[in-house]
């Protein structure tokens, strides 16, 4: 029954379509038959729903005061007019871009190294790596709460080495949730960014090496600029996954340092505000997805690549 | 030619510093596991292996790592097989609108998932269903569904699809030729989607905590509840099986089918 699910099984915005004839929707046939199971489960459980807490965030909460028929842009109005949530979203901003910073920081020269080491090591550090992106988040985070005790070992350190002499108050802070974000971000920046060194040609490095650029000037003229597209992937995945951090401030964290996800979702399952909870939760999605995209068109238009 | 030592020495000197931050948590937290009393104290200051015969004290892990495997599984497996048809569809065959097709497929991932799991909270809530293991392994799949596609489509671009038009035009049937040629070669990348598919969906809290109800349970909902009102290392010694269980499981899956070249994203 080749065509049965053509129609659901288009997810997203129509495609310019040149010269659609007979022909072409033949030879498409094959290709919308195996899509359609994915495609059909992704408009089912995925777009559908996603569409439905739209609607519920235009809508009114039972609890609202005044009450009426209809849509509504309430909810947005009073995730802005809230210093709860406003404040929230602009914290989990900060958060993130100082984390990608950070991230960006510590994992560019991981990558450069590793391009150089030999195999065996390259592999045992990679799967490292690779470790860490599947080991449980809650598993990282809990590592990270005792790693920052009052008893913990930088507490301890810090006092043996005479800096304090009491324990600091570390857990429970921004401090603590933005070191736990860079954690478990930094796979998702290494990997890209290897992946990007490891496609320049050795022969352009070569080059620059025997004109007499040295070093340094090598990295900074030849190196970085070639590797921006891992960099940019990497930046990218680290925002993105610290926009929508959830686990990391709940257990890090205090009420007083709650990110966007934590109110959306206190809103949800303590006040069963669905309403709020959704607006909120939209709000974090199109910011997010709208930074990306500027950053997106930023460098493209900087570094003159696709991306 | 090559770059100067001192070049060379401060990368690395960098590059451990990265590594060490990046394992240093998990050396502590086994350190951390060994304590002998029940507040952590670093260094242990007697070392003893009770926490690990502790590790069924934690309220109804045994039930939550048991449904864990059942939803990771069969997330997992649903994922893999749906991204087997579209990572087919869109490197294989002509499509319109690819780039969109492949960015609304990867897109999970950088939605939120707190908004996954409330929009589906809410969808459930509306159609009236009631809520089981499929409704969070549903949830999961929405999420985890990107990994077999990346890793798939990745198989996919190094493998000779040459090979199977032989394999046709020496009579094999189009079932046959697929099953003999093409499924062994994209072996790699159906491990590879799997395995991260699976892990992921194991150690999912944010869409979890929005749609488990009644019995079920899962790990990390049940270890997320006992480390925020206990301050015992049993977590800790938890965390350690786990973590020798995951490294096990990744340094096997790579030294079988090299996993992790697979993995590196292709920008």
């Amino acid at each position: 029954m080749p065509g049965s699910g053509m129609d659901i099984s288009r997810p997203g915005p129509a495609a310019p379509v040149r010269g659609r004839s007979a022909a072409a929707w033949a030879s498409w046939g094959p290709g919308f038959l195996l899509l359609a199971p994915l495609g059909a489960f992704l408009v089912v459980f995925y777009a559908v729903p996603m569409a439905g807490m739209v609607v519920e965030s235009l809508g009114w909460w039972s609890g609202d005061a005044d009450v009426r028929d209809g849509l509504t842009l309430n909810q947005y109005f009073k995730t802005f007019d809230s210093s709860r949530a406003l404040g929230a979203i602009l914290r989990t901003f900060r958060i993130s871009l100082i984390t990608v910073v950070i991230c960006l920081l510590l994992s560019y020269p991981i990558a450069l190294w590793l391009i150089g080491a030999g195999r065996g090591l390259r592999t045992a550090i990679l799967l490292v790596t690779f470790v860490s992106l599947a080991a449980s988040l809650i598993v990282r985070n809990y590592g990270w709460l005792i790693v920052l005790s009052d008893g913990g070992p930088v507490n301890g350190v810090l006092i043996a080495l005479g800096f304090i002499e009491f324990p600091l108050r570390m857990t429970y802070s921004e401090g603590a949730i933005t070191v736990a974000l860079v954690h478990y971000g930094m796979p998702f920046m290494i990997l890209p960014i290897y992946g990007a060194l490891q496609r320049i040609p050795p022969s352009l490095r070569d080059a620059s090496l025997s004109l007499g650029a040295g070093s340094w000037r090598t990295l900074t003229r030849i190196t970085l600029p070639l590797s921006v597209p891992g960099v940019f992937g990497g930046t990218i995945l680290v925002f993105a996954v610290s926009m929508s951090a959830f686990v990391t401030p709940l257990m890090l964290g205090s009420p007083s340092t709650a990110m966007a996800s934590q109110v959306a979702a206190e809103q949800l399952l303590v006040q069963l505000n669905f309403a709020w909870g959704s607006a909120i939760i939209l709000t974090l999605t199109v910011a997010t997805l709208l930074l990306v995209w500027l950053y997106a068109r930023i460098i493209s238009k900087v570094f003159k690549i696709d991306v | 030619m090559s770059e100067s030592a001192a070049f060379r020495t401060t990368v690395a000197i960098l590059a451990w510093t990265g590594i060490a931050f990046l394992v240093f948590p998990v050396l502590v937290t086994a350190l951390a596991s060994f304590n002998e009393g029940y507040f952590i104290e670093m260094p242990p200051k007697a070392l003893s292996l009770r926490w690990y015969g502790a590790i069924g004290d934690i309220h109804r892990i045994g039930e939550a790592v048991l449904w864990s495997l059942l939803i990771a599984f069969v997330a997992a497996l649903l994922a893999t097989a749906f991204g087997l048809g579209a990572a087919l569809a869109i490197a294989r065959h002509p499509l319109p609108g690819k780039p969109a097709i492949t960015a609304v497929l990867l897109s999970p991932v950088t939605v939120p998932m707190v908004a996954i799991g409330i929009a589906l909270v809410q969808y459930f809530v509306v159609l009236g269903v009631a809520f089981t293991w499929w409704s969070v392994a549903i949830g999961h799949v929405v999420l985890v569904v990107a990994y077999p596609v990346r890793t798939l489509l990745a198989s996919l671009t190094l493998t000779n699809s040459g090979l199977e038009d032989a394999a046709r035009s020496l009579g094999a049937s189009r079932w046959r030729a697929f099953h003999t040629v093409t499924l062994p070669q994209l072996k790699p990348g159906l491990v590879s989607g799997f395995l991260f598919a699976f892990l992921i969906s194991f150690d999912n809290y944010p869409i979890s905590v929005f749609l488990v109800r009644g019995d079920v349970t899962t790990m990390p909902i049940e270890l997320f509840n006992h480390i925020s009102n206990n301050f015992d290392p049993t977590p800790a010694a938890f965390s350690t099986v786990y973590i020798l269980i995951v490294s096990l499981v990744i340094c096997a899956a790579e030294w079988r089918y090299r996993i992790v070249s697979l993995s590196i994203p292709k920008t």
